[in-house]
């Protein structure tokens, strides 16, 4: 017995290694030819001279901290508006009964499954028409499409969890509505709130389409500018590297920064075990 | 049909993690040194909390689990190395485990098809366990039209159709709420007044092992605490624990010094007046100064009368339930229960000295639990 | 410390009729239960009392002052919830804490530190004012709802099956303790249960409630000797109580009744009123109702017992249950936990007629009894 359960567990282990391998490498080897010169590039694996003149082309020589402050002003004002307006509705989807809102919560959900090069032309034309083209408030708008649904569907999640009574028992020590709301309900949905936000942020932050046709050079995310690294005559690799690494910058600190509210269900504990 | 011996059963669970030596030591026993010997045809409970290791040996005896060291027996045969199926056990488990698309008569005929036996013999066996659990009308129903009462009777049925020589329940009313579980019972009951199989019955409500069973097995962390009929378990506690376990509303047990005034050895208790006069027949073995634990049920203690001894406490608690009044004393941190059909009416703080039945009370070691003889 | 006045009360739900025209008249600190299955009303009338629902029709009165307007944060009143209904994040002490520092009901540090301690010390909490209640058993936290509850010493205390979600030894002995709390409680109480012993232990005057309508409103001893229906008299009491078919029967000026698992015809006291109310009745078909305590066994042949063979045997804790079957009659009746019997032997019973309960074969409705030593008036209905 023992011995089998020795060799299944060095298996299992081998196997988990062997895929962390396959996942992480990609991440890897884009840190690594970040460090390469384009001259070594193509002649060397993982021995190479190690050079920071990607990182001084693609950081000092480029307008990049422009695309960076574009994409952080426009991801993250899109998911500030997604939660004020998201939260109110998630609560009223999980408390309140109205007719057809199934069909609206079903509603709301289409909109993540819509491709976006479907919308994107109609939409091009009737932003020109009405001058949101090339603006921060078009592009935090139709952001919503992306990061509203997420925050909607998770948060009611978290509201149907939350035991009808507390709202009721907390009425009744004396609060009002608002206070509830904000000193006992906010709370406890803190889990859902944060993770919700975060991937609602990455989503906003990887949008390609819609900034790429309802912006052109006003507002310009880091997504389509890495388009200009595309150059006609040579991909420079190391460049692109440096620039997608960045750019994934702020979605890991925002998840590091957020990790200790990732508290299993708070509402745990809260009525009859 | 046939008797079950258990043999100093061990059942150790390994941790499976053991990343540090320290956690080796944790492996713990799930069953230690367990040993049974149950007569043919009698139903025998096991009866302990959650995690004391009954389903754990219900497991080792039906062959789902493998017996850490130990011997089982049916009859002569020793069972320890044999397959479930060639153990000829009929087993009951709490979830239903029905199968949904067969209807209830080819479920209950389901073993009996897969041993081989003919139709005509599988009708005549299903039809005749069928009235006996009252499912008669249900064999061509699915489960999922079934309640959770009838479910349980068709997993009875199921189990007893192939005449095991033993049969398993593992808490079979667990699920079911008041009256369901109430009728279930007096079926189950009346069943096993009809076929007499030798019956190993798992569950941790005290009321229904002391109703259903011959002799109840208690058990608390593994470890076999006594094994007797139902009177003598709830008369003759072997240690606090089955003291406190069984009986409800349940046994009053409390840390008491003994002392020693004119004469008469009393109880005395920390934090409160009371005072109890120690039956008479423990007076050989009481000592001024000696700390123990005692015991005693609330229909053993009476409210005595003007000539009785000891000092008068205040009543805390008087609640008027119409066919029985209860009484409660406060005791330090505790709230000492007594039950009487005395008609008279007390109020909250008049004064009552108490009494308690001299054979019915119990002192139990203030260490170990024992029960002290 | 308020009188409630609940008057033609309906609340709907959509198609369902929550509670139909209800009517109840609590006193100031009375101890007052709310007692039914499961599904009636009562956590639904709570609601209503507290101000979370607002009725259909009618008024909820305190002190002759009508609520129906005004919310339950100003109602004054607390509740203690099925499911306890604390703040999951918060500790035990910011629990009990909580109406204190409601801008309603403000206190300063000071007086909430001290009301804190004294009710945790009430509750015998004191030891867990830092834990979280997934750290506490259910038992305790129910102890710190009573205590959220009770801080404030609101005007009406409501409480919602308080007892329901703790096991069979806990209950007891809660309920006990309760029973030693009711002095401290300074409100009007409202106690909704489905347990009959709770109901007949803590209640002044008792209530019961079935599909939203009162059906009785009593003390203990008017519930239980005289039941105002079948229902009631099955509800209150354990074992239940054995209902059997009655036909009167007059024969050369004397009245008797046969039941129906006894051939010979049982004589009914001359002179009672009972009788009489009897024989003038509009059918000579009765229910009669005899509670397992009035039954009487013996295993041996005795005059005028009635034979019939043990059916089921079972323990309750101090006592047992025994069931015999005469006949196609099934008759419960009390023995004591430690009667060793065999199943389907003999067995003989008397069901004396002078403690049966009569009741209408229609209506189901309590006609009288002969017991008149614990009848003390009727009911009072509401």
């Amino acid at each position: 017995m023992k011995r089998r359960e020795l060799l299944i567990n060095i298996v299992k282990h081998v196997l988990l290694i062997i895929y962390a391998l396959f996942a992480l490498f990609p991440l890897f080897w884009m840190l690594l030819i970040s460090f390469k010169s384009d001259a070594q590039m193509f002649n060397t694996t993982f021995i190479f001279t190690p050079t920071l003149e990607n990182y001084d082309a693609v950081l000092l020589r480029t307008d990049y901290f422009r695309y960076f402050k574009d994409s952080l002003i426009v991801s993250t004002l899109a998911v500030i508006v997604s939660l004020l307006a998201g939260v109110p509705a998630a609560y009223a989807l999980a408390n309140y009964e109205f007719k057809k809102k199934e069909d609206l919560a079903f509603t709301i959900l289409s909109f993540r499954f819509a491709p976006e090069i479907l919308v994107v032309l109609p939409l091009f034309m009737i932003y020109q028409r009405i001058g949101l083209y090339d603006t921060y408030t078009g592009l935090i708008w139709v952001y919503q499409l992306i990061t509203m649904p997420l925050i909607i569907w998770v948060l009611r999640g978290y509201f149907e969890d939350i035991p009808i009574e507390i709202e009721h028992a907390a009425q009744i020590d004396g609060y009002t509505w608002w206070q509830v709301f904000l000193k006992k309900l906010l709370p406890l949905i803190r889990p859902g709130l944060v993770s919700a936000s975060l991937l609602a942020f990455i989503f906003a932050w990887n949008n390609f389409t819609f900034p790429l046709q309802l912006s052109g050079t006003n507002i310009e995310t880091v997504t389509v500018a890495s388009l200009k690294y595309l150059a006609s005559d040579t991909v420079h690799y190391g460049q692109m590297a440096v620039a997608a690494a960045f750019s994934s910058l702020p979605a890991v600190i925002f998840a590091l920064l957020i990790q200790k509210h990732l508290v299993r269900g708070l509402s745990f504990g809260a009525v009859k075990g | 049909m046939a008797k079950l011996t258990l043999k100093n059963v061990y059942k150790k669970y390994d941790h499976k993690k053991k990343r540090r030596k320290k956690d080796k030591e944790n492996d713990y026993f799930a069953v230690n040194n367990l040993s049974l010997d149950c007569e043919d045809g009698e139903f025998i409970g096991i009866l302990g909390p959650s995690g004391c290791g009954k389903t754990t040996t219900l497991r080792m005896i039906a062959g789902l689990e493998d017996i850490t060291a130990g011997d089982i027996f049916i009859g002569d045969r020793r069972i320890n190395d044999l397959h479930p199926k060639d153990r000829n056990i009929g087993l009951a488990f709490e979830n239903y485990a029905l199968y949904p698309p067969l209807t209830v008569y080819e479920n209950i005929a389901f073993n009996l098809r897969a041993k081989g036996l003919s139709n005509a013999e599988v009708d005549e066996r299903v039809k005749r366990i069928a009235p006996l659990l009252k499912v008669e009308e249900l064999l061509n129903m699915r489960p999922a039209a079934l309640s959770g009462g009838q479910k349980q009777r068709v997993n009875i049925a199921r189990a007893i159709v192939r005449n095991p020589d033993i049969l398993l329940l593992d808490e079979p009313l667990s699920h079911l709420d008041g009256k369901m579980r109430q009728q279930l019972r007096m079926e189950i009951k009346r069943l096993h007044n009809e076929i007499e199989s030798t019956t190993i019955y798992v569950t941790h409500d005290q009321l229904e092992a002391m109703s259903l069973a011959d002799r109840i097995a208690i058990m608390d962390l593994g470890v076999l605490q006594q094994f007797g009929t139902p009177s003598e378990i709830y008369d003759n506690p072997a240690n606090e624990f089955v003291a406190s376990f069984i009986g409800e509303p349940p046994m009053n047990i409390l840390t008491t010094t003994i002392i020693h005034h004119e004469n008469d050895f009393y109880f005395t208790f920390e934090d409160s007046e009371l005072r109890i006069v120690v039956p008479q027949r423990y007076y050989d073995i009481v000592k001024d100064g000696m700390k123990v634990r005692v015991g005693v049920r609330p229909t053993d203690i009476y409210v005595g009368g003007p000539d009785s001894k000891g000092t008068p406490v205040r009543v805390a608690v008087f609640e008027d339930l119409c066919t029985e009044r209860r009484i409660g004393i406060r005791v330090g941190d505790e709230l000492v229960m007594l039950i009487t059909e005395d008609e008279t009416k007390y109020e909250q703080g008049d004064l009552i000295r108490l009494e308690v039945n001299g054979e019915k009370t119990h002192l139990f070691d203030l260490e170990t639990g024992n029960r002290i003889q | 410390m308020a009188q409630v006045e609940i008057i033609n009360v309906t609340k709907r739900f959509g198609k369902t009729t929550a509670l139909d025209n209800v009517n109840l008249d609590i006193k100031d600190n009375e101890f007052f239960v709310l007692f039914g299955p499961a599904g009636a009303g009562k956590t639904t009338l709570l609601n209503t009392i507290a101000g979370i629902y607002l009725p259909e029709e009618g008024m909820v009165k305190f002190d002759g002052e009508v609520m129906n307007q005004v919310d339950a944060s100003h109602r004054n009143v607390a509740m203690v919830f099925e499911n306890y209904a604390l703040y999951p994040n918060q500790t035990v002490y910011e629990n009990i804490a909580s109406p204190l520092r409601s801008p309603l009901y403000k206190q300063d540090n000071e007086t909430i530190d001290r009301e804190v301690r004294r009710v945790a010390s009430l509750l015998r909490i004191d030891g867990l004012l830092d834990r979280l209640p997934h750290q506490i058993s259910n038992g305790q936290k129910q102890r710190v709802a009573i205590g959220r509850a009770i801080i404030r010493t609101p005007r009406v205390l409501l409480m919602d099956e308080p007892l329901a979600h703790l096991d069979a030894k806990l209950r007891n002995y809660m309920r006990s303790e309760l029973k030693e709390m009711q002095s401290m409680f300074e409100s009007t109480v409202i106690y909704v249960t489905h347990d009959y012993l709770e109901a007949i232990s803590l209640g002044d005057r008792i209530a019961i409630i079935k599909e939203g309508k009162i059906v009785q409103v009593g003390t203990r001893d008017e519930i239980y000797y005289t039941p105002r229906n079948e229902f009631v008299a099955a509800l209150v009491g354990e074992p239940e109580i054995n209902i059997i078919d009655g036909t009167l029967v007059k024969e050369n000026g004397t009245s008797y009744i046969k039941l129906e698992m006894k051939e010979e015809l049982v004589p009914l006291p001359d002179n009672h009123p009972l009788t009489k109310t009897l024989c003038e009745y509009d059918t000579n078909e009765f229910h009669v109702g005899f509670r397992p305590q009035s039954i009487d066994y013996t295993f041996e042949y005795k005059e005028g017992y009635l034979k019939g063979s043990v059916y089921n045997f079972e323990s309750l804790g101090n006592k047992a249950v025994l069931t015999v079957k005469v006949g196609d009659t099934f008759l419960r009746t009390l023995a004591p936990y430690d009667l060793r019997v065999q199943l389907d032997i003999d067995i003989y019973i008397d069901a004396p007629i002078t403690k049966g309960l009569f009741f209408d074969s229609q209506t189901t409705e309590l006609i009288g009894s002969y017991d008149d030593a614990k009848v003390n008036g009727n009911g009072t209905q509401e």
